[in-house]
This record gives C-alpha cells, structure tokens and sequence, in this order.
C-alpha cells in the first residue's frame, strides 16, 4: 500500500482518548467509593470492635485515622483510602503483570487497557474482598476476558465483568458476606437490596437508608457501585463524548421501572418496589460502565433498544423470583453480554431481507 | 469574455485529464504525444465502449502521458494554448433517445454520467432506474450552488430537458429546501429537496431515498450541477464550457474564496500564492469528505467542487497498523441512512464482499465512507477498503 488516502492517522490518537475520557469519567465514582468505605467503616467499626484490625486494611485504617467517635471528613476519606488505595494497587500490579507477560508472548506493544479493567474490577468489589480474590479475578478478567480473543476492542465480554464473576462463582460465600459492609452481621447479602429483602422499609430504614443517602451513595454495597449522584455524573461525560449508545443506556433506565411496576403488581406489595430497584444495588453503576461498554454490547441501533431492555427484564426476573441473587446484575450483565451478538444478528438478518425487497 | 458569473478568473498553463476519474475504463489514446488539440476534441476512449470518449478540457499541446503501475493511465496532460481554439458542435439531429444519447456520447458529455453501484461510466446502450441531478452541495465551504445555477439558468434547463429523453425513467433534480432550480414549467423533471446537515449533498444520499439499488441488479445514474450547465452550454452555443467554480478553503488558505478556474486545472497553480508557509496538506474536495490525492492526482477531478489546504502535514502511511474497530455511538450518525456502520466496517476489514453486499455496500461509494474513516480508532481506510470489496463485487457481475 502506497498512499493513504482517507485520512488513516488521524485516528491513532483516538483510542488512547477514549480511554482518558472512560477514566475520568470514573473520577467522581472512585470518590464516592473513598468516601463511603470510609464512612461505613467507621460507622460499624465502632460497635463492631471485634473487625477493626482484623484485617490490614482495617488496621491501617486505624492508625491513619485520627478521631474514630467523631470522625471528620479527612478521616473519612483516609479510612477508605487505606481500604480502596490496596485493593486496586493490587489489581492494577496483577493486571500489569499478565499484561506485559501477553505483550511480550505475543511481541506488541503492551495495550494500556488494564488500567481500566482494574478500576472496574476493583469498585465492584466489596470492601472486604480477600485479596486473594482480588489476584485470582484479575487474572481471569485479563487472561479470559481479554487476551484470549486477542485483547482491546475484540472480546465481547467485559473483562472486568468476566472477572467479577469468575470470582462470584467461585467464592459464593467470602465475596459478600463480611458484616462490616453489609451492616448486618451474619447475612451472605452483599448489599442493600438483601436488608430489604430481610425486614422491608423498615429494616432500610433501621440500616440508615433512604432515597437520599441511596442518591448520594452513603449507604452499604459494593465500593463503586452506590453513589448515584458519581454514576450520573460519569454517565454525562460519556453520553456527551458520544462514547456510550445513548439507546442502550435509556432502555435499560426505562426498562427496569416498567419491568419493576409490572412485577410489583403481579407479585405483591413485598417486591422491591421501582425506584428501590434503581437506587440500591449496582445497577446504576454497571448500566453505564458495564453494560454500554461499546466493545461487548450490540452494535445496531435496534439492537442495543433490545438489549437495553433485555436487560432490565432480566435484572427484574431473577431479583424478583431467585433470592440467592440479591443484586443479580453480574449474572444478567454476562447474560445479555453473551445475547449481544445474536441480537445484532438478527437484526441485520431482518435489514438484508428489507433491502431485498426495497431494491431495483 | 466576462462570463455570467461574477467571480474571480484563474488560469493556469497546464491542464490535466485524471485516469483515476474514469473507474474501469480501459483507455485508449486518440492523440500522439506533442500533438495541438482543441478544447472539446476526443483525446481518449474507452477501448471496451469505443462510443464512450473523453474531451480535452482545454484548447493545448499534449505534453505528457503519466502511466502507474500495470501501465494504467494516471493522467493525460495539456499545455494551455488559447490560439487552437474550440471543437463545434451540431445540435441533437432530433428529440428521440438515440440521437439525444449519440449528441452526450460524441461531445464526450456521457463520461460526466456515472452510475451507482460502482460509480462506472454508464455503457451507452444500458437503461437506468433513474437518473439523479445534483444540483445541492451542503458541504463546508462548497460554492454557492444557487448562484451559479441561476447565472447559467437557461443552460441548466436546457441540459435538464435532454436528461430526460435520454432513458423514460424519472429524473430527479435534488436540490436545498431553501433554493428551487430554474426548470422548465412543461418539464418531466421531479424536484426534490433535501436536508439534513452536510451529507445531504451527497449523491448516494438521494439514490438511497428516492431509488435504492444494489440488490436486484439495477442500476441509477447521477451528474453533478456543472456538468449539467456544461451539457447545456454545449447544446445553446455549441461550444463546450471550458470553465468551472471551485471554492478554496481551510485553515492554511489565505484569502478562502470561490474562483472560476479551467476544467481540470493543475492544483498547485491554482494555489501559487494562496497558502500560508509551512507543512500544509491538500484535501480533493471539503474538509469533511475531501479525500487525500492520488500519486500523479496533481490536477482538479472531474466533478470536484472544493480545494481544502489544511495546516500540518499529512501522516505518513499507517494503513499497515491496523487495530480493532471500536463501535461507539459515534460512528452511528456519520454513517449513510440505512447502513448499520459496525457490521459493515467489520466486513470490509474482513474483505468479505458478500456479506458488505449484504450491508449495503453497493450503495455506497468511496465518499460516502470517508468521515468513518476519520472517526473510527482503528486506523483503517474504509474508502480504500470498499473499492477493494466492490471491484469483487463487480467481477462477479
């Protein structure tokens, strides 16, 4: 090839942009995650004695804070630092070493999505995830969920995702269930969703939640995936840069009170009622960083209306009818993630028989 | 001779013929190389339809047969020289379709017609589903196409009317909402107006609103607004219109204006004292679907309406560093109404021509995919990639 008509080369910077756009979107979301492990944390580590020091982040988190009866807003943010700052370190080695191991296998240069993949991985993590867990996830999201399809832009899961999940499947038990962060001791439910599912209102109410802690993002669940307010934020950026299908997004947001109402009337006033179903829980998070990522979800317009919605059908159904699922999102993300292809399939398999008749 | 349009003149002495505006056509020379020509005479032909001929776009010398790679034609070139005069022609022998078509065939207005899919010269004998006039170009910077269509109003209607003998299928005039052509009152001509942002210029555009091909084996033609004026020019004076309207613009363009320039004018006379110092690149055509030139591409194309001169200089070839495709939102509005972009960017990377096909690759020709190109992560030249999959295509025909 001897020319490059078009304008091949512009593009080149395109993707590293892309990608400090996804990061800074996630910006406001990782404070919100500081804050409120801080906040939980030294919300129960007060009564809960027995927890602090338990761990090393609980006792680094101890001995950086300086006022635990009358915290401040520093020992709130120093708290959770000490909790979030070891938890993605550890991800982001462990994704940067299998990175570099893949790149150097495979003689390119190293792609810095990892980087990525390790901050989402990491916020929908519980607080008190092993760390462990953390390397055993981070080596599937990177091996599993990207490598093997040959890595950026060619996987159509998303690996951190696939990495969460891989560590669902396999640590049922530790992943949720460290009382510190569900706010209940004893109770394998990782999030607000399961104390409403145990005593309704008021055990929401009991546990300090209502509709403006769940915006703000003061209340417990994964370390990402609470604040709404940091989630809408980062989503304005990414709809703005176009980087995430407005469509996609809007069905899910639609779809899941519509889907919710209608299972709330069919199935009895004790269902989650709509805007529980939008506030507590990850859904909001993995809506617009999980589910819209544009490599592993439909690329037609029709079909990302249809997984959209699928979508929140899906998150509906299994949190309504299988309480081992409290949140559900990770298995419906996968879910809907393994459809996207299909669905684009069929969608252009019904535009090339419209073209046929429409032609001369 | 002042012209109807007041605009600013430019000539230049050297003029060229461009191989690479005639897709698929095998040339066949009919001059020598130091021979005198005069403006409208036939220089080439095409060797498979000889009825199909190319005119010289000026009166001159022929100095130089540029020839690429597999001795193809790059470009036919003529030194400027006013003393040799222009070609007469007679009017039509009659308002029937065949001596209509002879006319546009022996002139060499035929060539300016072009068909999609595929962007071909149309063969003289073949019937369309429906011929497209453009007479709208919403692109930044175009010449005004009002201007200039109603200075030459009575050459427009006249080329407008012979359109329509030529095949009974119905002839579209696209044109802006804002501006209505001059037509006849009596004319079988159905004006169309379009909208909807920059695109709406483009050819492909209308021919997928109006009469989408591709599948059934069908074909339309389509002819921009000054090759029209230029077929009327010939039919009211019998003399060819040995000029055009290009606009000259972008960021390294000193004084970004319209001129009035010879037919397949050399580019870097036009732009001798136009453009600021330091690394520019040149773009055939408008910043948004202006394609870089051709090795040997050093002259205007035959139906280019736009110079763009941009700072900074062109990348040097990264077409071999190919990365994934990303398939964000962003490549949904810059892609032609009916085509999902991702499935079929996908497939032209992939080579595979029949499920492009599928996607509608043949309505499309390489300018309706340059903003993609521009926008998409991964490198790819998709305008380069879809001739690729339609010459397949094509071959199979």
């Amino acid at each position: 090839m001897t020319s490059t008509p078009g304008n091949a080369g512009w593009a080149g910077v395109g993707r590293q942009r892309i990608q400090r756009i996804q990061l800074l979107a996630l910006l406001p979301v990782c404070l919100a995650a500081i804050f409120n492990s801080g906040y939980q944390f030294l919300r129960f580590a007060a009564d809960t004695d027995a927890f602090a020091g338990a761990d090393l982040r609980s006792r680094l988190a101890m001995s950086l804070v300086l006022n635990r009866e009358q915290p401040a807003i520093y020992d709130y943010f120093l708290a959770g630092l000490a909790h979030v700052l070891p938890m993605l370190g550890l991800a982001l080695l462990v994704g940067g070493l299998w990175e570099r191991i893949v790149a150097q296998q495979r003689h390119r240069p190293m792609e810095p999505g990892f980087v990525l993949v390790a901050l989402l991985f990491t916020l929908l993590l519980p607080g008190a995830a092993a760390f462990t867990h953390i390397v055993f996830g981070m080596s599937c999201a990177i091996l599993l969920g990207k490598a093997i399809f040959g890595g950026e832009g060619k996987y159509f899961i998303s690996p951190a995702l696939l990495g969460i999940a891989i560590v669902q499947v396999s640590f049922p038990a530790a992943s949720g269930s460290h009382p510190l962060w569900n706010g209940l001791a004893g109770y394998a439910g990782s999030d607000a969703i399961s104390i409403y599912y145990r005593g309704g209102e008021a055990a929401l109410t009991q546990a300090g939640i209502d509709v403006g802690s769940a915006i703000v993002g003061s209340i417990p669940g994964t370390l990402g995936t609470t604040s709404l307010l940091a989630v809408v934020l980062g989503a304005a950026l990414l709809l703005l840069t176009r980087i995430i299908a407005w469509r996609l997004l809007l069905a899910q947001v639609i779809g899941l009170p519509i889907f919710a109402t209608l299972a709330w009337l069919f199935g009895g006033a004790d269902e989650l009622p709509a805007h529980w179903h939008l506030l507590l829980g990850s859904f909001a998070f993995a809506a617009v960083f999980i589910a819209c990522d544009p490599v592993a979800s439909a690329c037609t317009n029709p079909g990302r209306w249809i997984q959209g919605f699928l979508i929140a059908a899906l998150l509906v159904l299994i949190r309504t009818v299988n309480p081992t699922h409290p949140d559900a999102v990770v298995p419906v993300l996968l879910l809907a993630a393994i459809l996207a292809p299909l669905i684009d399939h069929a969608v252009i398999a019904w535009d090339i028989r419209k073209r046929g008749q429409r032609h001369v | 001779m002042p012209g109807p349009i007041d605009l600013e003149t430019r000539n230049t002495s050297q003029l060229g013929l461009l191989g690479s505006d005639y897709r698929g056509v095998r040339f066949e020379l009919l001059c020598e190389l130091g021979d005198s020509v005069q403006a409208g005479a036939a220089v080439m032909r095409d060797a498979r339809r000889p009825e199909i001929r190319i005119s010289a776009p000026g009166p001159g010398r022929v100095i130089r047969v540029d020839r690429g790679a597999r001795r193809k034609l790059l470009s036919l070139q003529l030194e400027f020289d006013d003393s040799l005069g222009v070609v007469e022609f007679k009017s039509p022998a009659g308002l029937d379709r065949d001596s209509q078509r002879a006319f546009m065939l022996n002139s060499g207005s035929w060539s300016h017609l072009r068909t999609r899919p595929f962007g071909n010269i149309p063969d003289p004998d073949a019937e369309p589903a429906a011929i497209f006039v453009t007479a709208i170009d919403e692109e930044p910077l175009a010449p005004p196409v009002a201007t200039i269509v109603d200075a030459f109003a009575d050459e427009f209607s006249a080329a407008v009317e012979m359109l329509t003998r030529i095949s009974a299928v119905p002839l579209y005039v696209c044109h802006a909402s804002a501006y209505r052509p001059p037509l006849d009152p009596a004319s079988a001509a159905v004006c169309k107006s379009f909208g909807g942002g920059q695109a709406a210029g483009l050819p492909g555009r209308h021919i997928q609103a109006l009469c989408p091909v591709g599948f059934a084996g069908g074909e339309a033609w389509h002819i921009g607004y000054q090759q029209v004026i230029a077929l009327g020019h010939l039919l009211l004076h019998g003399r060819p219109w040995l000029q055009r309207v290009i606009s000259v613009g972008g960021d390294a363009v000193t004084r970004p204006r319209c001129l009035l320039v010879p037919v397949a004018a050399a580019i870097d006379e036009l732009l001798a004292g136009e453009v600021d110092t330091g690394p520019t690149r040149v773009l055939n055509g408008s910043a948004i679907y202006g394609r870089d030139p051709l090795p040997g591409q050093a002259f205007l194309g035959a139906d280019q309406r736009q110079l763009t001169v941009l700072r900074g200089s062109a990348r040097g070839s990264e077409t071999d560093v190919v990365d994934a495709l990303i398939p964000g939102d962003w490549l949904e509005s810059l892609a032609p109404p009916g085509i999902y972009p991702v499935p079929l960017l996908r497939a032209l990377q992939l080579g595979d021509a029949e499920r492009a096909r599928q996607l509608g690759a043949l309505e499309l020709v390489e300018e309706d995919l340059v903003p993609l190109s521009r926008a998409c992560v991964s490198n790819s030249d998709y305008a380069l990639l879809l001739r690729r999959v339609l010459d397949q295509l094509e071959a199979l025909r």
